[in-house]
């Protein structure tokens, strides 16, 4: 159901937003949800705990638009930047401290597999498709570093590898990833 | 630094993710003012970023979106409670209730809206499905008679008699497969012209010189097309003939209506 049909430009809708909007707000659920989801499941793997952090995203994220600077960035990695800090508060938060936040290979592996299952069916297998064109190493980069939060010396060390090695691979996965979505 | 350096150096992208330190921050912000072609960089990696999470999409449920739309709705009525500034406290009460009934009212046609739209949505994929379903039913059946229409000229003692037009019906025809071995007759019937409506095809063996009800030839389910389909078996026959006759058949042929005849 298309409540509004209303396309917005990314400055459009950020001065909606500003306005409390929202309609503007419902657009910018409407388009992003899935992403920002999809972000926080990959860290906490645990749909009901995503789903909670997911809304206290959004109300950050409606609460604090005034903050988004569009000099320093697109409205996306804002928006994610801040669900992901919550969903890594969360699993840093007493509740999760006892879980090892130490991810091998296997179980980021395990977290893509299970993202499969509950894949967004209306638009994700197309992108899916062309994601399989990465190779499993580079994927593993993408995971850690984009997902899990690690910092590159900490791929490095996680998986033993030389921190220039991470380095070139998370460059030469992104230059394919360009590849395949453009 | 060279560009390339730079580009290749994995701060950009640890930038992106707010992973740098404050030292390293503020040295890509300043290739970033420098250099069109790190600003550049910038965006490339949080478009592939964004793409990236498009594609590790996870749908939430469609709840965690009501209830943030109804926490944003109530966030804007507290700040116009006070504006109103009521005195008493059963007023207030009211209004509370006002406000509550109005959130609920909003919420049940959301969510009225939202079941009758999945409903739709429901019905219209369960729709697809059953048409589906019967199309390869459909086919399956198809299949399946003629895999049966092969079966029996193919069979081994099967023995092929044609059936020519009488001077009524000189271009009908028709061709019975008699297995020696069971007695068993099949017909095949397809050359015999359109029956009229309430009338049948019905099959007769003559034996010691009479007539003996071989079976009515039925159509298929569309009421189109005639498959090879079985009759009643006989041991011995002189020949057989088929008559047009009422929708049922008769228990003695209509020799008028005899459409086409073989002998043995």
């Amino acid at each position: 159901m298309q409540i509004s049909k209303q396309q917005y430009t990314e400055h459009e809708l950020v001065s909606s937003l500003k306005d409390r909007d929202e309609k503007a707000f419902s657009y910018l659920y409407n388009n992003y949800n899935i992403s920002l989801n999809g972000v926080i499941f990959m860290l906490v793997n645990d749909v009901t705990l995503a789903e909670d952090i997911l809304q206290e995203a959004f109300l950050k994220i409606w609460n604090n638009i005034d903050l988004y600077d569009d000099t320093k960035g697109k409205l996306y990695t804002w928006m994610r930047r801040i669900a992901h800090n919550l969903a890594l508060d969360t699993m840093k938060s007493s509740q999760y401290k006892n879980q090892n936040r130490i991810v091998t290979n296997e179980s980021v592996l395990t977290n893509i597999a299970v993202n499969n299952n509950v894949i967004n069916k209306f638009e994700s297998n197309d992108f899916r498709r062309k994601l399989e064109f990465l190779d499993e190493k580079q994927q593993i980069l993408i995971n850690m570093s984009y997902y899990q939060g690690y910092t590159q010396k900490e791929i490095a060390k996680e998986l033993e590898i030389p921190e220039g090695t991470v380095k070139t691979r998370i460059r030469s996965a992104i230059i394919e990833l360009r590849k395949i979505f453009t | 630094m060279e560009i390339n350096d730079i580009i290749s150096s994995g701060l950009l992208e640890l930038y992106v993710l707010e992973k740098t330190n404050e030292q390293e921050t503020i040295q890509v912000q300043s290739w970033k003012a420098t250099y069109p072609e790190v600003a550049q960089e910038l965006l490339a990696i949080e478009y592939s970023l964004e793409q990236y999470d498009r594609a590790h999409a996870v749908v939430p449920s469609a709840e965690v979106k009501n209830k943030l739309l109804s926490k944003i709705m109530s966030k804007s009525d507290d700040r116009s409670i006070p504006s109103i500034s009521i005195p008493a406290p059963v007023r207030s009460i009211n209004n509370f209730w006002k406000y509550a009934v109005a959130a609920s009212i909003i919420l049940l046609i959301g969510s009225s809206i939202l079941t009758v739209n999945y409903y739709d949505k429901y019905k219209s994929a369960s729709n697809d499905l059953a048409i589906a379903e019967s199309k390869i039913q459909a086919q399956e059946s198809t299949i399946a008679s003629l895999n049966s229409n092969l079966e029996v000229p193919l069979n081994n003692y099967s023995q092929q008699v044609v059936l020519k037009g009488t001077p009524s019906s000189p271009s009908s025809t028709a061709k019975i497969f008699w297995l020696r071995n069971s007695g068993d007759v099949y017909i095949e019937a397809s050359g015999l012209p359109e029956v009229p409506k309430g009338s049948q095809y019905q099959l007769w063996a003559i034996i010691d010189g009479k007539p003996v009800d071989a079976g009515m030839i039925m159509l298929d389910n569309n009421g189109k097309k005639y498959n090879i389909q079985k009759m009643k078996s006989f041991g011995s026959v002189q020949a057989f003939a088929i008559t047009l006759e009422k929708e049922g058949g008769s228990p003695t042929p209509t020799m008028e209506k005899l459409t086409v005849i073989s002998t043995l």
